[in-house]
């Protein structure tokens, strides 16, 4: 213990007697530590990002559409495809209770939407309340649709508010800007309380029941699936299929199985339905999203351990840096080395005073480099338009012990070489 | 300490057949014995002094220090012999300049494990035994030669060794400083130390109790 003692006070007047040397070597290892600290909360950010993404959209997803790639050898033999309509839906949750989701939804778009004096254009998606169910990123004011409204095909809507454009993009603000992309609809939702007012769309009049508010893009996950095109005006599918606004459209359903388990049973079944229901023709596509999804997953993954064994390279260089100043230090010492072996110093007390030291290097290079890390990830780079990085308490303590493991694993071979010398060659040294 | 050697040989390696420093030297030093090697530069007379402190290793022969047979001593048990029994005094001194006189003087004490008051309180017994008493905060660049060598001497008692070894202790100092050092081995020694020390100085070899002359890595009848 005392001998421990003594290695670091004497660690401490080395290094000080050092300054320049040991301060380069500090920074070799702080640059190690800055590195892992960004990779470490980068790898943080992903993973939280892809738990939130998952929470919000599911990952057992597939989406059935019509296949609009089907082949015919003459114009002649064309027969128009057959088409999946609110009916169908129907009968597949019926069929198949167990899924969790299955959201019809049907579009239309070029609408005019009339309030009071104002006209603009518009779009509009046919939805159920199943709707909700994923991707959800809003939140509600008033109501929204519900099976009621559905099966009554009444008219009534709910209204999208965009959230404002995320901070730093600059070049898309401006853009929205310039070409009025903000403009009409956004601006109604975003200035007037709708909830309770009534619409005219294309002619009919609608009941606005409730605005769905997209959430900031700081707290919200981006959905993995995404919501395609935007769509500005949710009304109960069947009302626009009433109101032949989606007309004979077919429908598509993205369907969520509720777990990865089943979801080839489920797939299988969904196909099985499909040729039942509209013959062998390959008229629809059961897209496999849940593969999409593990895809992404990966990629994310891939990228999140590239760069953590960036950081580890940063450190093994820092290592070496380490390593480098240690060996130099022994030969500068050799003498000394030479008369502490000749009062009683046995190797293993040398190898810990060149352990201890290294260390100790390490110590300070780690929490420089904790510090340096926190300024980056948080204070520069929000300031560069980069985005702080999620530093949690644990990131640079870990990062101080692995620059603390660094030193160690580097400063053993420089103290091996040091504890190896011979006490009479030691102190001829000069 | 009893010291006997027989046939005792050193070569360094060098040229293809190594150097041979120590050619077949045997002697046998009693518990208490004050004792000069001297001869010419390069004679061995060092290289027998670091053998005999353990501080290298002889090429071959027999050396058994107070019975214990050398060749089977592990580094740890040689090292823990130089700690506990053994004081070297160097003509350079071999002082830490980066420590305070009372911290070289501690050192020995700290590797035998002593408790931080105990090593306190004995280097600056010592060094006010050497007569260094106000000089304790000092590193050696502030300190002259004689008082370095004082220093040196107040380190290599720090474990009460029964073995002192001199390589040239007044080698570097005035004829003043060389007095008062050799007074204080031959204090040392009149206290049952058994001093060895090296010296070309016939003078200083004189005041020991037996002298042991080395030519061309042989004792000299």
């Amino acid at each position: 213990m005392r001998a421990l003692l003594n290695a670091v006070k004497t660690g401490f007047t080395e290094i000080w007697a050092h300054k320049t040397r040991s301060v380069l070597s500090f920074l070799a290892i702080a640059a190690g530590s800055v590195v892992f600290i960004d990779a470490f909360s980068a790898i943080f950010a992903t993973y939280a990002h892809l738990e939130r993404q998952k929470q919000v959209s599911g990952m057992a997803r597939m989406k059935i559409s019509q296949n609009y790639s089907q082949t015919y050898s003459s114009p002649d033999d064309y027969v128009p495809p057959p088409v999946f309509r609110y009916e169908d839906v129907l009968r597949l949750r019926e069929k198949m209770p167990e899924l969790y989701m299955v959201s019809p939804e049907g579009r239309d778009w070029r609408n005019v939407l009339v309030y009071g004096e104002q006209r603009m254009t518009t779009s509009l998606m046919g939805v159920t309340p199943e709707w909700v169910k994923r991707d959800f990123i809003y939140t509600l004011k008033g109501r929204f649709l519900d099976w009621h409204d559905v099966e009554n095909k009444l008219r009534v809507c709910v209204l999208v508010k965009k959230a404002a454009p995320p901070p730093g993009n600059s070049f898309n603000k401006s853009m929205m800007k310039k070409y009025n992309f903000t403009g009409g609809f956004d601006m109604l939702v975003a200035h007037n309380d709708m909830v309770g007012k009534t619409v005219n769309i294309d002619g009919f009049t609608f009941t606005v029941i409730g605005v769905l508010e997209e959430l900031p893009y700081s707290k919200r996950p981006d959905t993995i699936m995404g919501r395609g095109q935007e769509y500005k005006v949710l009304a109960p599918v069947t009302t626009l299929v009433h109101y032949n606004f989606i007309g004979q459209q077919s429908l598509d359903i993205n369907i969520d199985t509720g777990s990865e388990q089943n979801f080839d049973e489920s797939m299988r079944k969904i196909n099985n339905f499909l040729k039942i229901r509209f013959g062998d023709g390959d008229f629809f596509i059961v897209e496999n999203q849940l593969e999409v999804i593990r895809e992404r997953i990966a990629a994310s993954i891939k990228g999140a351990l590239v760069t953590i064994s960036l950081g580890m390279l940063a450190f093994i260089a820092g290592g070496i840096g380490i390593m480098n100043v240690t060996l130099a230090t022994v030969f500068a010492r050799t003498r000394e080395i030479g008369i502490r072996r000749a009062i009683g110093a046995s190797r293993r007390d040398i190898m810990l005073q060149f352990i201890v030291e290294a260390v100790m290097l390490g110590l300070i290079g780690g929490v420089l480099g904790s510090a340096l890390g926190y300024l980056w990830g948080v204070p520069i780079k929000v300031i560069l338009g980069m985005g702080g990085s999620p530093i949690k308490p644990w990131m640079p303590l870990v990062s101080v012990l692995i620059a603390a493991f660094t030193a160690f694993a580097f400063a053993i071979y420089p103290a091996w070489v040091a504890a190896g010398l011979k006490p009479a060659d030691a102190l001829r040294a000069e | 300490m009893s010291i006997k050697c027989s046939e005792l040989t050193k070569v360094y390696e060098g040229g293809h057949s190594g150097w041979p420093a120590l050619r077949g030297i045997s002697f046998h030093i009693k518990p208490g014995e004050f004792v000069a090697v001297t001869g010419p530069s390069g004679c061995g007379k060092s290289t027998l002094l670091n053998i005999i402190g353990l501080l290298d290793e002889p090429s071959g022969g027999k050396y058994s220090l107070n019975g214990r047979n050398v060749f089977t001593l592990s580094d740890l048990e040689r090292s823990d012999t130089r700690r506990d029994e053994i004081g070297f005094i160097f003509q350079s001194f071999h002082l830490l300049n980066r420590l305070s006189s009372v911290e070289n003087v501690a050192l020995p004490l700290m590797y035998a494990g002593a408790g931080r008051a105990e090593m306190h309180e004995r280097a600056h017994a010592l060094l006010r035994r050497v007569g260094l008493h106000g000089k304790e905060k000092k590193i050696p660049l502030e300190l002259s030669g004689g008082e370095r060598q004082r220093v040196a001497i107040a380190r290599a008692l720090a474990n009460s060794p029964k073995l002192i070894l001199a390589d040239e202790p007044t080698g570097n100092l005035d004829s003043a400083s060389s007095k008062e050092i050799m007074q204080m081995l031959t204090d040392l020694n009149a206290e049952g130390i058994t001093v060895i020390m090296v010296t070309h100085d016939k003078e200083l070899a004189a005041r020991a109790g037996r002298n042991l002359r080395m030519r061309d890595g042989r004792l000299e009848p």
